[in-house]
């Protein structure tokens, strides 16, 4: 429960740029499949995709560390 | 939970993961490849890999509510493409020799992310050619100045690749002005805001945190400088008396990229008539002499010349000496230019200095030189 309240909390911090007002588009569409594109790991630059999670429910965040 | 992050440079979400101490599995989209117009954005995926909710509440993040975590989601009726790892670089080259934008676009995409530092050249050509067949992509346009910066960034670099990425980005915001991540990429490098935005502020709260933990901060390999960070405030010349110039009878020897390279980036590279350009000016010692900086005798001093009716932020800067006696580090000096409101449009060329003590090789000679420099800022036609 910490971990998950620390991430809330840097969800939070992370969101500079989210507004009270209803979001603008995201360029997502509920019900359709995230994109399958294969990405470089943070970690180590190996190959890495949200495919590798099927069979987990899971919150993806997409952001900057600005 | 699982992150994408929208990157220019990826050590330092690298270090602020290690600050906050995030042990998600992350990505990384320095292309921009999702396409995202912002961030952040949070998704809520079920087991087949489909969106069920777009920003969905915070407590949805604190923990999944029972009724997402327990239902199972029908299969998708239509079979996904599966991600299958290392794209095969040989076949997408010989599939851009059908010279069609898109055949170009994927060569370059995939060589850029799997490539390598040494193989970058190939990803800038290939979006190159995607572009002469469909100029006005943005996207394109975009990945090409992040393909530049990243060469710049590596020991790959070639002269202008800086002002290239710069040219490229701007180019691509000109064709789509609402891109934010796009916007936010330029406003990096300058000129600083009006209400200077904290990119990188929290790098230096990071380190010591981290360091104040034990731990050792993740190396960057790009500090953040100028207009990166909200602090120090910019100020122009109007409002502070100018320094004693250093060499006003130019009596020092010349130094003509001899012994150190010098690269110059305007930022963004046209303005309208009262509008301000931030310059990078940045120096090089020459690896074929060996060239390094001399740091016993003095420290690297810049001098910057602006034109009648144009104001300088910073006119006279020094970089203090590493604490020993020889170092081969790029230097860099940063300031912003503005320019007088009734300017004709055309290119202005706004001359200043370098004065530095420079030793050539091992045994070889060390000398007090003058590297003179110049920035072209070109100024287009106010909009009626």
């Amino acid at each position: 429960m910490r971990a998950l309240l620390v991430h809330s909390a840097i969800i939070l911090g992370l969101t500079v740029g989210v507004m009270a007002m209803p979001a603008p588009p995201t360029g997502f569409e509920v019900g359709q499949p995230f994109p399958p594109i294969t990405l470089p790991a943070l970690r180590d630059g190996r190959p890495m995709s949200i495919m590798q999670f099927r069979g987990q429910k899971l919150i993806l965040h997409i952001f900057a560390s600005w | 939970m699982v992150g994408i992050i929208e990157e220019q440079h990826p050590d330092r979400a690298r270090l602020f993961m290690q600050w906050k101490q995030m042990a998600w599995p992350v990505m990384v989209d320095s292309l921009n490849l999702l396409e995202v117009p912002y961030v952040p954005i949070t998704l809520a995926i079920d087991e087949h890999g489909i969106i069920r909710q777009i920003q969905p509440p915070l407590t949805w993040v604190e923990q999944l509510p029972e009724e997402f975590l327990n239902r199972s989601f029908p299969e998708p009726s239509k079979r996904r493409v599966e991600a299958s790892g290392l794209p095969d670089l040989g076949r997408l080259k010989r599939m851009a020799r059908s010279n069609t934008a898109t055949a170009w676009r994927e060569y370059a995409q995939a060589v850029f992310l799997w490539g390598g530092p040494d193989r970058l050249d190939e990803a800038i050509t290939a979006y190159q050619r995607a572009l002469a067949l469909a100029p006005e992509d943005g996207y394109t346009w975009f990945r090409l100045g992040v393909a530049y910066r990243r060469r710049y960034d590596s020991s790959a670099r070639r002269a202008g690749d800086f002002q290239r990425a710069i040219d490229a980005w701007t180019k691509a915001l000109q064709i789509d002005p609402n891109n934010y991540i796009w916007r936010r990429r330029i406003q990096q490098y300058g000129p600083r805001l009006k209400k200077p935005y904290p990119f990188y502020d929290w790098v230096s709260r990071a380190r010591a945190e981290i360091r104040a933990r034990g731990e050792t901060p993740v190396p960057l390999a790009v500090e953040p400088g100028g207009a990166e960070l909200a602090r120090p405030t910019r100020q122009f010349l109007s409002t502070r008396p100018p320094e004693k110039e250093p060499d006003p009878d130019g009596r020092i020897h010349r130094d003509r990229g001899r012994f150190i390279r010098v690269e110059t980036v305007v930022v963004p590279p046209e303005i309208p008539p009262g509008g301000v350009v931030r310059a990078h000016v940045i120096f090089r010692p020459n690896d074929r002499l060996k060239a390094h900086w001399n740091n016993e005798a003095g420290d690297f001093v810049f001098w910057v010349h602006p034109p009648e009716g144009w104001t300088v932020d910073r006119q006279y800067q020094t970089i203090p000496s590493p604490p020993r006696p020889v170092s081969r580090e790029l230097r860099q000096v940063e300031f912003e230019l503005r320019c007088p409101e009734d300017i004709r449009p055309g290119t202005v060329a706004i001359p200043g200095y370098a004065l530095y003590y420079v030793c050539e090789d091992v045994n070889g000679v060390c000398l007090y030189r003058r590297q003179d420099i110049v920035l072209n800022v070109r100024v287009k036609k106010p909009r009626l």
